[in-house]
């Protein structure tokens, strides 16, 4: 089936449109018409109204977070864009960059405006080299044609965005150990209250937003609220998404579908099927932090309510498929590890408690586990998820949680046989 | 205030306070291991997790969440016992176990946190670490096997020192605290990290294997150093000073120690300590009695006093009591020639004050620092000087965003504050600048001139000292010295802050003028909560000036009993309590005068290099043998105890004094040192209606919070002029020494064993000097060697060096001048 485009309309595989490509396709359009004829309130109102939701994970309502914002408050105030993209199965963002950076250009000059925010930040993890590359040509080319910069378009409102390549870990993608690293500090996640709003980036109200989030508001403000939440195909989303597909997959690429398409189009129609005509024995479907949905799962819509729903998160909507001859324990133990060595550090649940929940799935995958082991690895995962100091821990006991929902029965087998069984 | 249920317990609190505290406060315990009062609040721990009927579904953890209106907090169930037991398991998965070999053990929060919860096995098992231990220096050990990573010692040292020698490196379980690459710990050696760490990772040296927690005597007491006046608790085994321990519940420092205070101690179990009274005999001091001793002094001043007169010359470690006897000791010798601190460092401040603002103390106490929201420091960044105090202004700064000005010959770590800026002037030139930021209110029209007298003179005078004149003298920018005249005018609340001793004799009465002018210009005299600081370098330095230890009717101060002695005009001089050799500017001049009079007495802890050229020694008390009280910076008359009884034979200057006067005939029957400070308080006014007994773990402020000037009078004061030289000695103050006592103290002698000479990079580099090159310096016809520093602090053509070193000879070249022409040679 196809689905409008809108971040990928302008997508040429292997190929990057800048602003020539970028102006032909109506870009900075959207930020013309802002700058002309919206109030900063108005912006904020607008994306509010569309129901955009957060494209980083979390899924909080954009517009919401925005009207916390400060905005006529004096002094310094910062706009950052999350693009520390480093889960696995997670890489939208970076084919986005990839495909047109000029979006994300746009969407923080127009996003900086309804905020008042003079300076934006790009956190932009050294990994994606190319796209900090290509972002820094975007900036200087809507520098050149006055959408960036001192009194853009006469407006009398002054943006710069800075690209900074940051040393990123995972860890950085949580907003405030990213303002901690954006300020040269390592990377520990900060307390909330206060939250970033009221003090964020070198204690000045800042407002953290991801890359695909900021990329889409100049659509919004071109075809309006009511266009945008149409798009989707269920009533409680709003939009479409980039879902990068992974796994055991015959076609492992990134979509740009609309929120509430199902599982099962993604799988067995964009995905072109499980890999070598095997079964569809699971996914995560929001990237390495969500919970498994399992085949009776495949007629889930994905959009941010209904799969909650269903036990699981939309997360980033990095959707890595696994077939029916894949360990869930093994794959479980793999995401576990990275969790493990990317914790900050900081708290105990996280530092000591990851490796620990790694050992014990070690313990069933070496044919070592009895039941004494499976109620500790019950007990960790309530033990570590809820007491963190961020949510690290949580998310790394998503896989563990999706584990009890949907594969028990494959964590006893182990204990039964004494091995692993798919070995 | 904010009402809250605590175990069904109906508390009211402040709505600034956390769960956590809002229990503490109530009386319910709640386990904590990164928690600490002073740091910020942190919830790395997890072990405060409690359950919050508002925020069902999760625990929440107590020391980082706000109360808030109608909460319900349960601070125990089967839920948060068993989560506290899983962290406590995590925590000991990698710690090693060595509790038996470990100094914590007996006060360890993570042993005692495991009994309490009974963690008897652990199901977790993983891998311990095997760190090597750094025990690069000789003071703070580091094992970092033990650590729980509270981060407590990253923070302290980052919020409160402001030195930053720790932080977190790695990831995960790899997690560990380390310094810069690594390396072994090279710092200032406060101490900071060692009396917050919860476990045994961060211990003193010193005192490895020296008792067990419940084998030790604690005793609060004063530090002996500097006139901050810090509680430090002795602790105390086998008649020794072991250790000191951490104590933030009583006195000015909040817990928060120097070097000095935390490992400067040891002095007082040096085996250098003289314990028999010593008297010279063919030009040999030999050992003896009291009796002998008593007898030879009282009758060597006896027939002095018939002849050409006796001198004393105290030093301000010595208690009020103690200060108060001696003033007794000399009626009964029938002499006015008193003094003390060389006559200098204290003469020339008090008086500058006292014709100002017709006081001659400090008018505020240091929490009021604190709210300061506009800094002025003269002399140094106070840190140098009053390290803990100096912990105070590094959190008005960084906390509370005040901004801070530095009025100095060379720059400090707190110039390195976001706040803050140096105002960084030719040597000699603090007046200068003091007075062209007079200059600069009155011009902008924003001087205070209300009810204040001599304005007229003041402005004829002042008009020298444009700010664009001064920069060009001075080397600070006029827009500078606009801007930090305009800071602090526009302050809600000021401090100025002046510290004083005996390196900075010159000029003493000038700056106090200048700063006080301008403490009255700027308003900081009548906002309320601003204030001026005067900071003296000894632990009584206040003491000895509220209790006038000072020359009386005709007598002479120190300088003209040097010189008389020196002349022959003098018959014999008592110093109590200072080498005077080494740290009085000018040692020819000291030199002669003690070869000068006939007959010298020492009293002292050492056979210092004064104390050599005596003909009779009395071996003195340290403070940790002391009872009695000495009044800090901030007026605050605080409770010195004896921890330990004095080696040998040597006795308490207060019961020196009372065997002398007794020999003397004077016939002192005190009962202990409350009827001298009764006896005392009925003739110092500002002591009146003081208790001795009634001093309690917070002292007594004389004066109040708050004292105000009695006067409002701005006096013409001059600067000086440039010192033309191609380099130019400063000297002072090291951060890790305080007077000559320092030098007796392992801690202190650890990290700064010997005289240096520093030098700023720049010149360093023309030079071609490295550190512990041998460098010569000469001026006014004598010349010294000394090891060779290379820093960042000090501009082209400065260089400088400490005065505490008796062996480094440095006051053979100044001659009490602020800064002195110099020529450097290697």
């Amino acid at each position: 089936m196809k689905h409008p485009q809108l971040l990928f309309k302008n997508r040429i595989p292997g190929e990057t449109v800048f602003f020539d490509g970028y102006r032909k396709s109506g870009g900075y359009e959207g930020l013309e018409k802002t700058i002309k004829s919206m109030s900063p309130a108005e912006v904020t109102e607008l994306v509010k109204a569309s129901g955009l939701c957060g494209r980083g994970g979390a899924g909080f309502p954009t517009g919401t977070k925005w009207s916390f914002f400060p905005s006529d408050q004096p002094g310094p105030k910062y706009l950052v864009c999350n693009c520390d993209e480093m889960e696995p199965g997670t890489y939208k963002d970076g084919v986005l960059l990839r495909t047109d950076p000029h979006q994300l250009i746009e969407g923080m000059i127009i996003t900086a405006y309804a905020l008042q925010t003079p300076e934006a930040y790009v956190f932009i993890r050294y990994a994606y080299e190319d796209c900090a590359q290509n972002l820094e040509r975007a900036v200087a080319e809507a520098k050149e044609a006055g959408y960036l910069g001192k009194d853009i378009l006469g407006s009398g409102f002054s943006c710069e965005i800075h690209v900074h390549r940051s040393a990123g870990r995972y860890i950085c993608g949580e907003e405030t150990a990213l303002l901690s690293g954006l300020e040269g500090r390592r990377p520990n996640p900060r307390l909330k209250p206060p939250f970033p709003a009221v003090r964020g980036l070198f204690d000045r109200p800042t407002t953290v937003n991801n890359v695909e989030t900021l990329a889409n508001i100049q659509h919004i403000v071109t075809g309006g609220a009511d266009w945008f939440k149409s798009l989707a195909l269920t009533e409680e989303g709003a939009g479409t998404k980039l879902f990068g597909l992974s796994g055991h997959l015959e076609k492992t690429e990134c979509f740009e579908l609309p929120l509430g398409v199902t599982l099962d189009e993604i799988v067995n129609e964009h995905g072109g099927g499980v890999r070598g005509g095997k079964k569809f024995k699971a996914c995560l479907p929001g990237g390495a932090s969500t919970p498994y949905l399992a085949a009776n799962h495949l007629d889930v819509p994905l959009d941010f309510t209904a799969i909650t729903r269903a036990g699981s998160r939309l997360g980033t909507a990095g959707v890595t498929v696994f077939d029916e001859e894949t360990c869930m324990v093994a794959v479980t133990l793999n995401l576990i590890r990275f969790f493990a060595r990317e914790s900050c550090g900081w708290c105990t649940p996280c530092r000591d408690g990851l490796p620990y929940v790694a050992w014990l799935l070690e313990q069933f995958e070496q044919g070592e586990a009895t039941e004494e082991h499976l109620e500790n690895l019950r007990g960790q995962f309530r033990n570590i998820a809820g007491r963190s100091f961020c949510a690290l821990a949580e998310g790394a006991m998503g896989p563990v949680e999706g584990l009890f929902n949907c594969f028990e029965e494959e964590l006893v087998d182990h204990i039964k046989k004494g091995r692993c069984p798919f070995k | 205030m904010v009402n809250l249920t605590i175990d069904g317990k109906e508390i009211t609190v402040s709505k600034t306070a956390t769960i956590y505290e809002a229990a503490k406060e109530a009386g319910i315990d709640i386990p904590v291991l990164c928690y600490a009062k002073k740091l910020l609040p942190y919830g790395a721990c997890r072990v405060c997790l409690v359950e919050v009927e508002q925020m069902k579904g999760r625990l929440i953890p107590s020391c980082t969440t706000p109360v808030t209106e109608g909460m319900v907090v349960t601070t125990m169930s089967d839920e948060i016992q068993k989560v506290r037991k899983t962290v406590l398991e995590f925590l000991l998965v990698n710690h090693v176990i060595d509790c038996p070999v470990c100094d914590k053990g007996g006060e360890c929060d993570l042993q005692d946190l495991t009994y309490e919860y009974e963690v008897v096995t652990n199901r977790f098992e993983g891998e311990k670490f095997d760190l090597p231990t750094d025990e690069v220096n000789p003071l703070i050990e580091r094992n970092m096997n033990r650590c729980v990573l509270c981060g407590k010692c990253v923070r302290v040292c980052d919020e409160i020192v402001g030195y930053g020698s720790y932080s977190f490196i790695n990831r995960g379980f790899e997690t560990k605290i380390a310094t810069a690459f690594d390396r072994g710990l090279n710092c200032e050696f406060c101490g900071q990290c060692v009396s917050m760490c919860p476990v045994g990772a961060i211990l003193p040296r010193p005192f490895k294997f020296k008792a067990r927690p419940w084998q030790i005597k604690e005793v609060d007491s004063v530090c002996s150093y500097c006139g901050n006046g810090c509680t430090i608790t002795m602790g105390v085994k086998d008649n020794k000073v072991q250790t000191i321990r951490f104590n933030d519940k009583i006195g000015v420092n909040d817990g928060n120690l120097c070097i000095r205070g935390r490992f400067g101690y040891s002095y007082a179990n040096s085996d250098d300590r003289l314990t028999t009274p010593l008297i010279k005999k063919d030009g040999e001091l030999v050992e003896a009695s009291w009796d002998e001793a008593l007898e030879a002094v009282a009758e060597g001043f006896k027939k002095a006093a018939a002849d050409k007169g006796v001198g004393i010359i105290s030093g301000a470690r010595l208690t009020n009591e103690e200060l108060f006897l001696l003033k007794n000791v000399a009626k009964a010798i029938g002499t006015e020639n008193l003094d003390h601190s060389g006559g200098e460092c204290y003469k020339g401040v008090t008086e500058g004050l006292v014709e100002t603002l017709g006081v001659k103390a400090s008018t505020g106490t240091f929490p009021q620092v604190e709210d300061a929201d506009v800094i002025l420091s003269i002399r140094s960044d106070f840190y140098e000087t009053h390290p803990v105090f100096g912990m105070v202004v590094n959190q008005a700064v960084k906390r509370n965003e005040a901004q801070l000005f530095i009025v100095a010959d060379k720059k400090g770590k707190f110039g390195k504050l976001p706040n803050a800026e140096t105002l960084l002037h030719k040597p000699a030139l603090e007046v200068n600048v003091l007075n062209a930021m007079a200059q600069a209110l009155i011009e902008d029209g924003s001087a205070v001139t209300d009810g204040v007298d001599g304005l007229d003179e003041l402005k004829k005078s002042l008009a020298d000292y444009a700010p664009e004149k001064v920069a060009a003298a001075t080397g600070v920018p006029a827009e500078q010295i606009k801007a930090a005249a305009k800071a602090l005018a526009g302050a809600n609340k000021s401090a100025i802050l002046l510290a004083y001793g005996l390196p900075y004799t010159a000029q003493s009465k000038e700056i106090a003028v200048a700063a006080a002018n301008l403490a009255i210009l700027s308003g900081n005299v009548d906002k309320e909560g601003s204030n001026l600081y005067l900071c003296g370098e000894k632990a009584n330095s206040q003491g000895a000036i509220d209790l006038g230890v000072i020359p009386a009717g005709s007598g002479q101060g120190a300088q003209q009993m040097l010189d008389a002695a020196a002349a022959g005009s003098l018959s014999a001089l008592y110093v109590v309590g200072e080498d005077m050799v080494t740290s009085y500017p000018d040692r020819e001049k000291v030199e002669k005068a003690l070869d000068g009079a006939g007959f010298v007495v020492a009293q002292d802890l050492f056979l210092s290099p004064t104390a050599q050229k005596a003909d009779v020694v009395l071996p003195a008390a340290s403070f940790a043998e002391k009872d009695g009280t000495f009044t800090n910076a901030e007026r605050r008359i605080q409770r010195v105890h004896p921890g330990i009884t004095s080696p040998g034979e040597a006795k308490t200057d207060y019961a020196i004094f009372e065997l002398l006067a007794n020999k003397l005939g004077a016939g002192l029957s005190y009962t202990g040192p409350a009827a001298v400070f009764a006896a005392l308080a009925n003739e110092v006014d500002a002591y009146k209606g003081v208790e001795f007994n009634a001093i309690g773990a917070q002292g007594v402020v004389w004066g109040g919070e708050e004292l105000k000037a009695a006067t409002k009078k701005v006096v013409p004061v001059k600067g000086a002029a440039a010192v033309d030289g191609k380099f130019v000695l400063l000297t002072g103050s090291a951060l890790y020494h305080s007077g000559t006592v320092s030098t007796h103290a392992k801690g202190p002698v650890a990290v700064v064993p010997e005289a240096y000479v520093e030098f700023g990079s720049e010149d360093a580099t023309v030079l071609q000097v490295a550190d512990g090159d041998m460098i010569k310096i000469k001026a006014n016809g004598a010349e010294v060697q000394l090891k060779a520093k290379v820093d960042k602090r000090l501009p082209q053509g400065v260089v400088f060096a400490p005065y505490h070193f008796a062996e480094a000879g440095l006051n053979k070249l100044y001659k009490g001048e602020a800064a002195i022409a110099v020529e450097v040679s290697k």
